[in-house]
């Protein structure tokens, strides 16, 4: 591969969309594949050759390409963006004239991931030129992934055998990673709506939907459905294959502050596992109800969870701390009236300095509202009255 | 979380070195021969692809060059291209801050070149907004921007500031779309996009109230939404300084409470940044929000400075609606007796506008001026029966002597080009 010709890779290229070889044809045309490396390849202005052997539009996507592959040789990533959006929008028409058939899906699998890609390293590059506007090629190449998106959603007349709705999921999870990236989840409602109505849903392939899941799962904690959420990720965790380590602990660290929300803390052993430690003194923090421990782990961390996009999320383990600590009060003054000096008192040695006893009324107040005690204040008594039945029902039942 | 770019390393690998790969289907006809080529008519290829490859290969012969001549490049100096001025003159489309001083009882008043300002105007086709001669350069645009804040929207006026605030509004719309046309970046945006955000932040207040025909919250918001978002991406493509950066991050933060965007957008700004007072102030008030402590952040409010709590006011109608929803739960009890005065402190209002707050979200005060709270009675208040106004004391306070031109000009002043 990297010492054919021009014309033999041209004739490769002819042959492979010729006899519908989907996935040869896409390796011809991905930058995951040799050929990219090869100089003879490279060419500033290959349009004539491509004209001589290939039929329109196919001669001017692999025209693209190549000059695509001139572009990265250069180190030139904006230039490589740019052509190699040339490359997905003349797939796309070749690929909405193919009636009934589907083989060339592969094909769009590599051009839309390598589209994404170069936008993602073409913005660096401005990034560090002081140019361009954040996040305006990544939106560019998310608008041309829609459009692939709508043509595959939209194929209503093949079997399923031949349909191009195959390639959904595939085009969501790209997109997925295109909106987690610019910060516009918003963008994703669609393609979950689109996904769910669809009847093969169940079908696509493990990794895609694993992939899926944990997209889903991530919007889901953003959304502040952690039910949801737990379900989400829970699946993406279980079902994704022992060897890839490094996926599991990125489903991971978003599913253990989800659990945690939930009251199940995660044992020693499995952040010791998955190399996640940072998250051991935050459970610990959680668990004994001990404030001054959480502020501490959340800011020894706070690059790596702010890195992740989990910490404010983790932020909300407060409240669960709140609820922890104010418990122990309770089994340790074995009344169900309780003081409400207690619960300051209680603050006061977890070093929480600039809580005074009206925020501790609302603090109170609003682990009543949602449901984390049962019971009522007495402003005139100065107490938190509790339910004589449950007063501090299980983290787990709590929606 | 980067997808680490295997192919990179792939394409800067040694061709030697790589791989050849077996072909084990192909069975490979002869490459075409010189003459095989097919013929081509060179018409049938002026399909867009071949353009555009086209318009790719000049580009890439003068790329600087080609690039700025297409950029157009105001030259008027006056704050209204004289074009215009005639145009609006002799149709009578004069706003009465532009006239000539005497003439505006004329049937056809004239128009005072120094005061007039061009207006904005929806883009057309076959209109061409890119004439030179009708846009302004950056400093005549910062001119423009000053004298609509100094001489317009401070400058006491006979007219209603609804009035004021719709003709500024309209001209700083006029200047963005010079902005836009003109491909203007950087530090030339920063100084017009600061004062524009601190108007529009100062009207949201100011005009709270306001019938609908009068004054728009929602366009204000969008608006103020766009100027800000262009603003805070300035800040981050522009290396600095930039010496206001932490009051707009504030501003923002403030004006967008509970956003989960604005607050992980905040989250990744660098350590020395996010730890300046402003901004962990308005981080604080965030996450008192985020946990449902309204006690804790009306507390925090009063830290803030007159425009953060123009910023942040909008916001506070929920936030004291939240305390009592919250409260109607904490404490319902058939014997609840919560001293009014007490809850009226913790609102930061009078005694009598808690109490109709409370009436509004049918929470019971008896004779005692003891709050009832029951979980059960809170309701929420209908649309249109609180009106934010009344509840401006918290921003009012603040306001004692600054004037407009204090607001928002602000500590500018001293940084101006």
């Amino acid at each position: 591969m990297a010492h054919i010709t021009i014309n033999q890779y041209l004739q490769q290229v002819y042959e492979a969309i010729d006899n519908r070889e989907g996935s040869f044809c896409a390796e011809l045309l991905s930058f995951k594949h040799p050929h990219v490396a090869n100089p003879r390849l490279q060419l500033a202005s290959p349009e004539d050759k491509c004209q001589q052997v290939l039929e329109p539009p196919y001669d001017e996507m692999v025209a693209a390409h190549l000059r695509c592959t001139y572009a990265v040789a250069n180190h030139d990533f904006v230039e490589a963006y740019k052509f190699q959006t040339l490359v997905v929008q003349s797939f796309l028409k070749a690929f909405q004239s193919h009636k009934e058939e589907n083989w060339a899906l592969p094909v769009m699998f590599a051009v839309t991931l390598d589209l994404r890609i170069f936008a993602n390293n073409a913005e660096q590059q401005l990034q560090k030129k002081g140019k361009g506007q954040p996040s305006e090629m990544l939106e560019k190449a998310a608008e041309q992934l829609m459009s692939c998106f709508r043509v595959c959603a939209s194929d209503n007349r093949a079997g399923i055998e031949d349909s191009k709705k195959w390639g959904m999921m595939f085009l969501s999870n790209q997109l997925f990673k295109i909106y987690f990236k610019i910060n516009k989840l918003h963008l994703c409602k669609p393609l979950i709506r689109a996904i769910d109505s669809s009847n093969l849903k169940n079908d696509y392939s493990p990794a895609q939907k694993v992939t899926y899941k944990y997209y889903v799962g991530r919007k889901a904690m953003f959304d502040s459905d952690f039910k949801l959420a737990e379900e989400f990720l829970s699946y993406a965790f279980d079902h994704c294959h022992r060897s890839s380590q490094k996926n599991k602990r990125m489903i991971l660290i978003y599913l253990l502050p989800v659990k945690m929300l939930l009251g199940h803390m995660p044992t020693h052993q499995l952040l010791r596992k998955y190399d996640l430690m940072q998250f051991s003194d935050v459970t610990k923090a959680v668990s004994e109800g001990n404030l001054l421990l959480l502020n501490e782990a959340l800011s020894k961390h706070e690059t790596f969870f702010i890195r992740c996009g989990i910490f404010l999320i983790l932020e909300k383990l407060k409240i669960i701390t709140y609820r922890n600590l104010f418990k122990k009060v309770y089994l340790l003054l074995r009344t169900h009236q309780l003081p409400l000096e207690a619960f300051l008192v209680a603050l006061r040695m977890m070093k929480v300095e600039d809580v005074d006893i009206d925020e501790v009324q609302c603090i109170l107040a609003n682990l009543i509202y949602m449901g984390h005690i049962k019971g009522y204040i007495s402003h005139q008594h100065q107490k938190l009255v509790v339910s004589k039945q449950n007063p501090f029902p299980p983290l787990s039942s709590v929606s | 979380m980067h997808d680490t770019v295997s192919f990179v390393a792939l394409c800067y690998s040694n061709p030697e070195s790589a791989k050849e790969q077996e072909r084990s289907h192909s069975q490979r006809r002869g490459a075409p021969s010189e003459g095989q080529w097919r013929q081509r008519d060179k018409e049938q290829w002026q399909g867009e692809g071949k353009a555009q490859v086209r318009q790719a290969d000049e580009e890439e012969q003068k790329p600087r060059q080609h690039e700025e001549d297409m950029v157009p490049k105001g030259t008027c100096q006056t704050m209204c291209p004289a074009q215009e001025l005639r145009d609006r003159e002799a149709q009578n489309r004069l706003h009465h801050f532009e006239m000539l001083p005497g003439t505006e009882k004329d049937r056809r008043p004239k128009g005072d070149p120094s005061r007039a300002v061009k207006e904005y105007s929806r883009p057309a086709a076959g209109k061409d907004s890119t004439k030179p001669s009708d846009l302004r350069p950056p400093p005549v645009l910062l001119k423009t921007v000053n004298y609509l804040i100094n001489d317009i929207a401070a400058a006491p006026s006979l007219y209603p500031w609804t009035e004021v605030y719709t003709f500024v509004f309209d001209r700083l719309r006029a200047v963005k779309q010079d902005m836009i046309i003109q491909r203007m970046s950087g530090l030339d945006c920063v100084g017009i996009l600061e004062r524009t955000v601190r108007f529009l932040i100062y009207a949201s207040y100011r005009l709270c109230g306001e019938p609908l025909r009068l004054y728009d919250p929602r366009i204000n918001d969008i608006h103020l939404q766009e100027y800000l978002s262009w603003l805070l991406d300035c800040y981050m493509t522009k290396t600095g300084p930039h010496p206001n950066q932490e009051e707009f991050q504030s501003l923002s933060l403030l004006y967008n409470l509970g956003s989960a965007r604005t607050m992980q957008h905040t989250m990744q700004l660098p350590l020395r940044l996010r730890s300046t007072p402003n901004i962990k102030l308005a981080l604080f008030i965030n996450q008192a929000f985020l946990e449902r402590n309204p006690v804790r952040l009306l507390r925090l409010a009063q830290k803030l400075n007159f425009l953060q709590t123009c910023a942040l006011h909008r916001h506070l109608m929920t936030c004291r609606q939240d305390l009592l929803l919250v409260y109607s739960h904490g404490y319902s009890s058939r014997n609840c007796r919560f001293p009014l005065d007490r809850l009226a402190k913790l609102l930061f209002l009078d005694a009598s506008l808690t109490a109709q707050l409370c009436r509004s979200c049918g929470v019971e005060v008896n004779k005692d001026n003891q709050v009832v709270f029951s979980k059960a009675a809170f309701t929420e208040p209908g649309q249109g029966t609180l009106h934010c106004k009344l509840y401006h004391s918290i921003a009012s306070e603040k306001q004692r002597d600054l004037t407009v031109k204090n607001i928002v000009q602000s500590c500018v002043e001293t940084n101006k080009k």
